[in-house]
């Protein structure tokens, strides 16, 4: 009897399979182009194209070691870390869900950046060693008056333990 | 060691949000940056406790120098877990001294059939919860499982933040075992190696989340959907007036207007398309009804399914045939929008483009490949619609038993929007701070979503108690939420703890990671920006021109699979 119920269902199953299941996965070939919007970091890696583009800034990391950057407008400064090797973190790729690319943005430039977000500003409530200058550097993107800007990585991004933990971007 | 956090936070006393000065007056400033000066003055403490502690650890542990960063020891997968040889972990007690109920008496099977934490759970999960943490205190495990590994609960926020923080690339969050088995082992033919999101883990989780999240999260993409889902929430507000009563009441059955109105929101973002789920009329055979339905079993057999009857786990009972069936049905339904929205693309004119693409769009075009954005939409569907309107339910609920606190939203709303057909644009929206505390604040006391949890994968000292990795860590938010410990006077209902000190808001404690919805990190709900929008919408639209009441008996909170007022919604909606 159990045994019935058992091939029963199975056939029912695999008639199933036969009618609804069997639709062709489809794959878009060509005619659709991606564009600029939806780059996740390969912006950062063109070189400037004109000197107008040009924004140099520096990171300087938790042992005080500065690395200085040739930006260019529009670059994201999380994905320019990247780009040159800082070590900023960034887990959640810069959909605002986490605080691993947390920076302290040198105070006479804060008013040069965008105002934060309502959603930067929650998030910013749970950085570990928040200060009045933290902001997160997924949120930050070149422009022109940002020239010489100084950004400083926190002790750490992911706990309270100055844990000499590397981290990788994802 | 694991005190001296907790400590901090107590010495912090007050004032966990961070501020923005430039946007205060003179006075607000003045309290603001004494309140961030404490704040940072609290977090100043933990963080010298906690380097003071992690010198301790190293100097124990001398040989080892990075040794509590699981991020790092998953990439180079030591023999034995580096944490063995730190102080901290020699220090905590082993893991089977922390208190739980041993056997099961007290909770029969019922704990068995708790297969997933945040999802779905049983009935009474939030008070079990709760009488756990009054019982056994801030860590509670729960071993002898059958078949599932044990179940620790975690009641301190501090630790709960730990564990969040030290997740690694891939957290593991454990959900829905039916799904799993559906993509995995039905449906293998389509889903392949893309899993998607929901109950996938790992490497193939992180590489679906990063094709997908940037588009589903960006705001960009959110910005896009804002008029669209306006244009929803007036049809499904007209709906509304229309099933009014004599006593100008909404039907009993009101929550399915609700589900209704969440589905035609997830259709448009995930399919880019009126489903035609608010058309009045509906025919049991058209597809809107269809889907409807399809939505409706699904919701309540999942549970069931997960909990009451998990045979299928074995052979293939009737119920999960037709849950196959059911799934089925969706992915046909995604398929068949999906494949039009290319089909748009392809023969559109690059130049009529105009604006933004939609998320779909973008999806498609970046990945080209519609599998992904079937997969995708199917995930959002699949978590998207009942989520957000047993939340939407709860909010309501609350709204029209507190007619103050909604008296308060209305008035924001109308200073925001003196006439009441202005279009919503995001600006608006984002000055509707008593609206969005009022949100947080439901969250916070009812949190729809009990609780989150985290497979745990290394081993790690959680509580001053050794933990094994493979652990399943439960973050109980509905309990921790309302703890007074980080919530000041948090049995009271008080939307102003939300807001900054210059938008009248009440200094006091506020845990950052004490209610947290929808979690935190690299796993952070998907859906969380158009959840957040479709709600805020939905409110501003209903309290500018509505007030809502609510004249029966009280109703209760249960799980059936969210934690939501059980029991008809009729509100009484009258034009203001």
């Amino acid at each position: 009897m159990f045994c019935l119920l058992l091939r029963h269902t199975r056939n029912s199953r695999q008639l199933l399979f036969k009618q609804v299941l069997k639709l062709p996965a489809y794959t878009v070939k060509n005619a659709l182009h991606t564009t600029r919007f939806l780059r996740h970091g390969e912006y950062e890696w063109q070189d400037p194209k004109s000197p107008d583009e040009i924004v140099n800034i520096t990171y300087v990391d938790k042992e005080g070691k500065r690395t200085k950057v040739q930006g260019k407008v529009g670059d994201n400064v999380l994905y320019l870390a990247h780009r040159h090797g800082v070590e900023m973190e960034g887990a959640c790729e810069a959909s605002l869900a986490c605080t691993t690319c947390h920076v302290y943005v040198q105070h006479n430039y804060l008013e040069k950046l965008n105002e934060a977000d309502e959603k930067e500003d929650d998030l910013l409530d749970m950085a570990p060693f928040l200060r009045e200058n933290s902001r997160l550097g997924c949120q930050i993107v070149l422009e022109k008056s940002m020239e010489g800007m100084e950004l400083v990585l926190p002790q750490a991004t992911r706990n309270f333990y100055v844990d000499g933990h590397k981290p990788k971007p994802h | 060691m694991n005190q001296l956090p907790k400590c901090a936070w107590h010495a912090k006393g007050t004032g966990f949000r961070r501020t923005v000065s430039k946007m205060a007056g003179a006075q607000a400033q003045l309290l603001q940056s004494e309140q961030r000066q404490r704040r940072l003055d609290g977090q100043q403490q933990r963080d010298n406790s906690a380097a003071a502690a992690t010198e301790a650890a190293a100097a124990a542990a001398a040989a080892e120098t990075a040794a509590v960063c699981p991020h790092l020891s998953l990439e180079q997968e030591p023999a034995v877990a580096r944490i063995h040889g730190t102080a901290e972990w020699q220090n905590a007690l082993a893991y089977n001294e922390i208190p739980g109920p041993k056997p099961m008496p007290i909770l029969g099977n019922t704990w068995r059939l708790m297969p997933i934490i945040g999802q779905y759970t049983i009935s009474d999960v939030a008070k079990i919860s709760s009488l756990l943490h009054d019982r056994y205190g801030r860590i509670v495990r729960f071993s002898g499982l059958i078949g599932r590994p044990d179940l620790l609960f975690i009641y301190d926020a501090d630790e709960i933040e730990k564990c969040y923080r030290s997740e690694g690339p891939t957290p593991f969050r454990p959900s829905m075992p039916s799904l799993v088995k559906y993509k995995s082992v039905v449906r293998k033919d389509f889903f392949g190696e893309l899993g998607g999101v929901v109950g996938v883990h790992g490497e193939p989780w992180r590489q679906f989340r990063s094709r997908v999240q940037k588009p589903v999260l960006q705001l960009s993409t959110i910005r896009r959907y804002l008029q669209p889902l306006e244009l929803i929430t007036e049809d499904f507000l007209a709906r509304c007036e229309q099933l009014l009563d004599a006593n100008e009441e909404l039907p009993a059955d009101f929550d399915n207007e609700i589900h209704k109105w969440s589905l035609e929101c997830i259709g448009r973002v995930a399919l880019d398309t009126r489903l035609g789920c608010l058309e009045h009329n509906l025919t049991p055979d058209s597809e809107p009804q269809q889907i409807i339905d399809a939505a409706k079993y699904a919701l309540r057999n999942v549970a069931t399914l997960e909990l009451k009857a998990p045979y299928w786990r074995y052979f293939p009972t009737p119920l999960w045939t037709r849950y196959v069936k059911n799934m089925n049905f969706f992915v046909g339904v995604c398929m068949k929008y999906i494949q039009s929205a290319t089909e748009r693309l392809k023969t559109q004119d690059v130049s009529h483009r105009a604006g933004e693409p939609s998320l779909l769009e973008k999806v498609i075009m970046s990945e080209k490949d519609e599998k992904i954005a079937t997969i995708m939409a199917l995930d959002l569907i699949l978590v998207g619609i009942d989520t957000i309107s047993m939340a939407v339910c709860s909010i309501l609920y609350q709204l029209a038993t507190r007619p103050v606190e909604q008296q308060k939203v209305h008035e924001e709303l109308k200073r925001l929007l003196p006439d009441a057909n202005t279009p919503l644009t995001i600006p608006l929206l984002d000055q509707m701070h008593h609206l969005k505390a009022f949100i947080k604040e439901v969250f916070r006391m009812y949190s729809t979503v009990i609780g989150n949890g985290r497979t745990l994968q290394e081993d790690s000292v959680i509580c001053g108690y050794q933990v094994p990795k493979g652990v399943q860590a439960v973050f109980p938010t509905i309990v921790t939420g309302n703890m007074e410990e980080y919530v000041t006077d948090a049995a009271t209902f008080r939307p102003e703890r939300w807001l900054k000190a210059h938008q009248g808001g009440t200094p006091g404690k506020l845990h950052p990671f004490a209610s947290l919805p929808y979690g935190y990190g690299a796993r952070m709900c998907l859906g969380r920006r158009f959840a957040d929008l479709e709600m805020q919408i939905l409110l501003a639209k209903l309290l500018r021109n509505y007030r809502l009441e609510y004249n029966h008996a009280p109703l209760d909170y249960a799980v059936t699979f969210m934690y939501a007022p059980d029991g008809p919604l009729r509100f009484k909606m009258t034009r203001i």
